[in-house]
C-alpha cells in the first residue's frame, strides 16, 4: 500500500500538536510496510526532500509571497501540494492507494487529485473552523468552513480523535455517521485501526 | 506527435453571457474560430444566471459553467482563489471523463490557480494570455493587496510555457514586470468581427435620436469609468470641445468614477450635453458606434485597446491618446488622430479636427476599416494561435512528460 500525507505542519515547523502526531503516523506506518510519503510546508528550517525511517518528506513553498490572510496563502499553496503528489504519483508508476489529509489546508489539492486521477482521501480532523474561532461567520470563517464542508463530503471517510469530534462533525457539516471513524491517539489499537481504515479505503 | 485533433481547454472567469471586460467576447472569437479549423475546445468558465451549466455552441465549442459563487469569500482576491478551487475540481472530473486534453490555455491571472494545477496533475502543457496586469491597472504597486494579484500573474507567467500578449506594447510591459525571457513570450493581436457591424435592421437616424439631437455631433466613449481608461481626461477637454462644435457626448460603461464625473459636470453646467447611459446590450452598442462621428479612446494604461478596432470596423472615426497597444493600432492620419495621453488640450485638439473636416473623417475610416479586415480579423489570429498550439506540443512530446 502507498499513502501520501498531506499537512500543512511537520517537524521541525512545529505550529500545535498536529506535528507531532503526523510524525509519529508516518514513521508507525512505515514501520507496517507501508510506502509513505509525507507533502508539507518548507519554511527554510529544511530542505525540500529529506527520507527518515523509510518515510519520503516532500517540503514544497508558496509561490506567491505576499498574502493578506492565511486564507490567501492557503489556496496558493494548494497547486504545489499537487505538484509535489502529481510528481510522486508519476514517477511510482501512477499507483498511490489514497492521500490521508489532516486538517482543512490541503483539501484543495486532495480533492483535485481524487478528481483527476482517482485517488481516494481521508479527511483527518485535529481541530475545525467553529471550535477555532468560536463560532465566528465572517466571510473569511465561513470561507474556511466551507473548505472544511468540502473534505468532509469528498472524502471516503472523515477520521477524527475522540467522540466529542465525531458528534461536532455530524452536527456542523451533517456528516453521516457512517463515514466517520474515531480512532483515539492513545488507544492501543490506534495504528491497528487506522491501517484498518486505510485498507477498507483503498480496497486493499 | 502533435496530435491530428487537438483538445485545447480554455479557462477563463468570463465568457458570454456573463461580460464584464475584454476577455470575454475574445475567448469566444477565439474558440469559435479555432472549433472552424478542427481544433476541439472545451471551455471552463464561472455560471450565469439563466445560462446552461453545459452546452455545445454551433460549430462545436463545448461550454462548462461551474458554480462560482458558493463559497463565501472576504475580498475579492479570495473570491478568486476559491472560485479556482471550485474551477479546478470541476475541470479535473471533466478532463478525466474525456479522456484528456491536450493543452490548457488560460486567461489572466483570475484563473492562474486552477490551470497551473491541472497543468501538473495531468501533466499537459499550459499557455497563458495576459491580457492585462496589476502593474499596468494600478499605476504601480501599492498594497499588499496588489502585490499579491502580481505576484499569482507572475507565478502564472512563470508555470506557462508560452506567455501570449495582444500588442507589442504588452510584451515588452510582460517582459518587465515579470522578469520574463524575451523566447517565451509570443505577440498575437486581438480581433473584431466585422462582420457584427454589416447587418443592421434599424433606421439609425431614428436611433440616433435617442442620444443626441440631429445638429449635435455625437463623441462616443465606451469602457470602464474607471481612472485608466482616461474618462477624466475626455470630460476635461469637453468644454475645450463645446467652444468649436456642437456636440453630444456619450458615455457608455459604468465604473467608480462615475458619480464624481456627472456631479462634475453638473456642476460645470453641461449635464446637457454629456449622457452616462451605463452598461447598454450589444446591439445598442454597435449602433452608437455606427453613429458616433467620433470614437475617443483617452486610456492611461491600454494593453490593447479593442474598443479601437471595434469603432474601426463600425467605420467610426478615432481619435486614441498614443499609448499602449492603441500606438500600434492607429497610424497617425491615416487609420485615426493620435493625442498625447493625459491631456485634455491634445485630446480636444483632435477630435475638433474629426469633427470639423468630413473629408479628414471620411478618409480615416475607410482606411481604419480595410486595416481592420486585413489585420485583425479572428480567422488569420486563431490560426496564429493554433501554430502556437502546435509549435508547443512539438516541444512538449519531447519532454519526459509526454
Amino acid at each position: 500500500m502507498r499513502v501520501i500525507i498531506f499537512s500543512w505542519e511537520f517537524p521541525p515547523r512545529i505550529v500545535g500538536k498536529l506535528a507531532d502526531y503526523v510524525k509519529k503516523l508516518a514513521l508507525q506506518l512505515a514501520k507496517n510496510k507501508i510506502e509513505t510519503c509525507v507533502v508539507t510546508y518548507h519554511d527554510y528550517l529544511t530542505g525540500e526532500f529529506e527520507e527518515e525511517g523509510n518515510v519520503k518528506t516532500y517540503r514544497v513553498t508558496n509561490p506567491v509571497k505576499t498574502h493578506v490572510s492565511v486564507l490567501t496563502w492557503v489556496l496558493t499553496l494548494n497547486q504545489e501540494v499537487e505538484r509535489a503528489a502529481a510528481n510522486i504519483y508519476y514517477k511510482i508508476g501512477k499507483h498511490i492507494s489514497l492521500i490521508d489529509v489532516h486538517d482543512w489546508h490541503f483539501i484543495p489539492a486532495a480533492v483535485t487529485l481524487k478528481k483527476a486521477l482517482g485517488i481516494p482521501f481521508v479527511y483527518s480532523i485535529e481541530s475545525l473552523e467553529d471550535h477555532r474561532s468560536h463560532g465566528a461567520d465572517s466571510p473569511f470563517n465561513m470561507a474556511i468552513k466551507s473548505i472544511e464542508w468540502l473534505g468532509m463530503y469528498e472524502a471516503d471517510k472523515v477520521v477524527v480523535k475522540s467522540e466529542w469530534m465525531s458528534s461536532e462533525a455530524m452536527r456542523i457539516y451533517k456528516v453521516p455517521e457512517a463515514k466517520i471513524r474515531v480512532v483515539k491517539p492513545e488507544s492501543e489499537l490506534w495504528i491497528k485501526k487506522i491501517l484498518g481504515i486505510y485498507g477498507s479505503v483503498s480496497g486493499a | 506527435m502533435v496530435p491530428n485533433n487537438l483538445r485545447v481547454m480554455m479557462l477563463t472567469w468570463e465568457f458570454p453571457p456573463r461580460i464584464i471586460g475584454g476577455i470575454s467576447p475574445h475567448v469566444y472569437h477565439l474558440s469559435k474560430n479555432l472549433a472552424e479549423k478542427g481544433v476541439k475546445v472545451y471551455i471552463v468558465t464561472c455560471d450565469f444566471p439563466g445560462a446552461s451549466p453545459h452546452e455545445t455552441l454551433d460549430g462545436g465549442v463545448e461550454v462548462f459553467r461551474v458554480d462560482s459563487y458558493k463559497n463565501p469569500s472576504p475580498d475579492f482576491a479570495s473570491w478568486v482563489y476559491l472560485m479556482n478551487m471550485n474551477m479546478q475540481k470541476e475541470a479535473a472530473a471533466i478532463v478525466k471523463n474525456l479522456g484528456g486534453v491536450d493543452i490548457f490555455h488560460a486567461h489572466d491571472w483570475l484563473v492562474a490557480n486552477a490551470s497551473i494545477g491541472l497543468k501538473h496533475v495531468f501533466r499537459k502543457p499550459l499557455l497563458a494570455t495576459i491580457h492585462s496586469t496589476e502593474v499596468g491597472r494600478r499605476n504601480g504597486i501599492h498594497t499588499d493587496y496588489e502585490r499579491m494579484i502580481h505576484e499569482t500573474e507572475a507565478w502564472l507567467t512563470y508555470e506557462a510555457w508560452r506567455v501570449i500578449c495582444c500588442s507589442n506594447y504588452m510584451v515588452s510591459h510582460a517582459r518587465w514586470a515579470f522578469g520574463l525571457p524575451e523566447d517565451k513570450l509570443v505577440m498575437v493581436p486581438n480581433g473584431v468581427e466585422a462582420k457584427e457591424y454589416e447587418r443592421s435592421n434599424i433606421d439609425l437616424h431614428q436611433f440616433r435620436r435617442r442620444f443626441a439631437l440631429p445638429e449635435e455631433k455625437i463623441v462616443l466613449f465606451v469602457g470602464r469609468l474607471v481612472y485608466e481608461k482616461g474618462i477624466h481626461i475626455l470630460i476635461g477637454a469637453v468644454p475645450k470641445i463645446l467652444e468649436k462644435v456642437n456636440a453630444k457626448f456619450v458615455v457608455v460603461g459604468n465604473g467608480y468614477m462615475k458619480e464624481t464625473l456627472s456631479e462634475h459636470v453638473k456642476r460645470i453646467g453641461l449635464a446637457h450635453k454629456v449622457l452616462f447611459t451605463g452598461f447598454v446590450d450589444d446591439e445598442t452598442l454597435r449602433n452608437l458606434q455606427k453613429c458616433a462621428n467620433v470614437s475617443v479612446v483617452p486610456s492611461l494604461f491600454e494593453p490593447f485597446g479593442i474598443v479601437a478596432l471595434e469603432a474601426m470596423a463600425a467605420k467610426s472615426p478615432v481619435v486614441v491618446s498614443d499609448t499602449g497597444g492603441l500606438s500600434e493600432i492607429v497610424e497617425h492620419d491615416v487609420t485615426g488622430v493620435k493625442v498625447y495621453p493625459n491631456n485634455p488640450d491634445s485630446l480636444a485638439w483632435g477630435v475638433t479636427r474629426v469633427l470639423l473636416d468630413e473629408d479628414y473623417a471620411d478618409r480615416l475610416r475607410e482606411n481604419a476599416y480595410r486595416m481592420v479586415l486585413e489585420k485583425f480579423n479572428w480567422e488569420k489570429i486563431s490560426q496564429q494561435t493554433k501554430n502556437i498550439y502546435e509549435k508547443v506540443l512539438g516541444e512538449y512530446s519531447k519532454t519526459f512528460w509526454a
